[in-house]
């Protein structure tokens, strides 16, 4: 009786653990919130601090720019990895290993190195045109990618799948998006949320490179106005949690994904 | 692309030899990959090594190399490293014991959701992380205050955010996250009958952790941590954010060598910066990867 009344002291360790952590995230989400809700001149608390930069004209400018280049680089990275990996899979070639060596290899290289290595090495067009970003933020976040697509891709059983729908008349293209992506779907989600948090948040080579992002402009913003500066930063933050959660819950993983994942 | 390789691994007329097709589809189908990875990470890394060897007319030298143990770049080496270090060490400890609680008590519930804050702190950095510290660690922070009322003055005891060990604390507010990322599958992989196993034959629980568990975990533990090390000695937005210059980093010194700050003939010890701190994390992350593969074979 008593067992069930009290938590066992393993649940109780774990509880307190979970309020320092979370305290030790919140704390600064809270405070910074609460230095842009402030109003000085008025002496109260408000939103004219979020006013102040949703009323530039550049906010929806650059805000839409790096939607646009997030989603971009996450299309790059699913058309670039999907079918190569499912070959991989399927084949049991012997490149796998050199596939699986080369897409890490962004792990290894400071983003640093990769910005002055981009800017001497690509061609003048890709230069010019601020695409280039999303095709770096892929390369960030293929490692990451790669891996997660890999995982779920080993976990079912992808021949029967291609097997199944090949002799139902499917095409390869049609097998790949009918059925392996949906089996995947949850692995599929998680490198897209990888790689759009990346890439909503990359600083160091946009602005190495010096092209001009939501995160470079909230740097710039940050400069002239300190409140509204921190309100902008929260802004970003919250938005991004918003959208990522919102995807997360968006789609549901299929059940037999789950239960494998669970063996 | 896929289109063209299903007509040719499809096509009922032996057009090619067996051999010959296979190599063909085989090529077709790593293509899009090698040439992405060719262009937009091979080729901007091969051009930084190239061009990190050459002095200032272009020609073949050393000097960017032995400019790097000279002084300001040495020193901004040495604190590089050194911050690396203890913010990887002291990241890797909470965040280790924080995935062990929660993937060996939590449920699956939480630990999914523990899974998707993690990945989305891991990313935080930059100017919003910094006014983040600022509002709470400034001088007029809120922790700081409630800290001044509990009787600890953090900055009468010489805490300055913008000071080294700030820098640390600051660094881990996306390191610990790491951490629990990267660690828990090893924890996850920990399988509860090996303990049952372990008891069943007689060991007691410490020897069951002192023969099995540790054994097991602490490779995966280390490697996460050579993982935290490669990624503040990388880390370059939070670092410029924080330290505007007074802190003198690797990755901040690349920075304003690039922006032109200085003189511009350093463009090419810019680049054998950037090929020391390549090395550096090489040194890091390949053990990281060789310990991570190994240790997949027993958690899966």
């Amino acid at each position: 009786m008593a067992k069930v009344k009290f938590p066992r002291r393993s649940q109780l360790v774990l509880g307190l653990t979970l309020v320092v952590a979370s305290t030790y995230v919140v704390l600064p989400l809270a405070s910074a919130t609460e230095f842009s809700l402030r109003q000085p001149a008025k002496k109260n608390y408000g939103l004219d601090n979020f006013s102040w930069f949703m009323g530039d004209p550049d906010f929806v400018k650059y805000l839409l720019i790096s939607l646009g280049l997030a989603a971009y680089s996450a299309l790059i990275l699913l058309v670039v990895l999907v079918p190569t990996t499912v070959w991989l899979n399927l084949s049991g070639s012997r490149f796998r290993r050199m596939v699986e060596f080369l897409s890490l290899l962004p792990l290894v290289v400071p983003v640093v190195a990769l910005a002055i290595g981009a800017q001497t090495s690509l061609p003048e067009f890709a230069q010019t045109d601020e695409t280039v970003l999303a095709y770096m933020f892929a390369v960030l976040a293929l490692p990451y990618a790669y891996r997660t697509l890999d995982t779920g891709l080993r976990s079912i059983p992808l021949g029967t799948l291609i097997e199944a729908a090949r002799s139902l008349g499917a095409g390869w293209v049609r097998a790949i998006l009918r059925a392996v992506i949906p089996a995947i779907r949850g692995t599929v989600l998680n490198a897209l949320f990888m790689t759009l948090a990346l890439s909503l948040g990359e600083f160091t080579l946009t602005s190495l490179l010096h092209w001009d992002t939501f995160t470079t402009w909230v740097t710039t913003m940050s400069q002239s106005n300190i409140l509204g500066a921190i309100a902008l930063s929260m802004f970003s933050l919250y938005a991004v949690f918003a959208l990522l959660l919102a995807i997360g819950f968006a789609v549901r993983q299929p059940k037999f994904h789950e239960n494998s994942e669970e063996e | 692309m896929p289109k063209t390789s299903s007509s040719l691994s499809r096509g009922s007329a032996p057009l090619w030899s067996a051999a010959t097709r296979k190599a063909l589809v085989a090529l077709i189908a790593l293509a899009p990959l090698l040439i992405f990875i060719g262009i937009f990470f091979l080729a901007p890394i091969g051009a930084v090594v190239i061009d990190s060897f050459r002095n200032n007319d272009g020609d073949f030298s050393l000097v960017n190399f032995s400019d790097i143990f000279k002084e300001p770049i040495r020193t901004a080496m040495v604190t590089s490293l050194s911050l690396a270090s203890v913010s990887a060490l002291t990241a890797a400890i909470p965040g280790g014991i924080l995935a062990y609680l929660i993937e060996s008590r939590g449920s699956q519930k939480l630990r999914r959701i523990v899974a998707s804050i993690s990945g989305v702190l891991a990313n935080t950095g930059g100017v919003p992380l910094a006014f983040m510290f600022i509002a709470a660690m400034g001088a007029e922070g809120s922790a700081t205050g409630l800290l001044k009322l509990a009787g600890i003055d953090i900055y009468g005891s010489g805490f300055s955010l913008y000071s080294f060990w700030g820098l640390v604390v600051v660094y881990s507010y996306f390191q610990i996250p790491m951490m629990v990322i990267v660690f828990s599958p090893a924890v996850h992989g920990l399988r509860r009958e090996w303990a049952e196993a372990a008891m069943t034959l007689g060991a007691s629980k410490r020897q069951f952790w002192t023969r099995v568990g540790f054994p097991l975990l602490f490779p995966s533990f280390l490697s996460a941590t050579l993982l935290l090390f490669a990624s503040a000695f990388s880390a370059y937005a939070t670092a410029r954010a924080m330290t505007n210059g007074t802190i003198p980093l690797v990755p901040t010194m690349i920075g304003n060598l690039l922006d032109g700050n200085v003189i511009f003939d350093e463009v090419n010890l810019a680049k054998a910066l950037a090929v020391s701190m390549v090395v550096v994390t090489l040194v890091a992350m390949v053990p990281y990867l060789i310990i991570q593969r190994k240790s997949e074979r027993w958690q899966k």
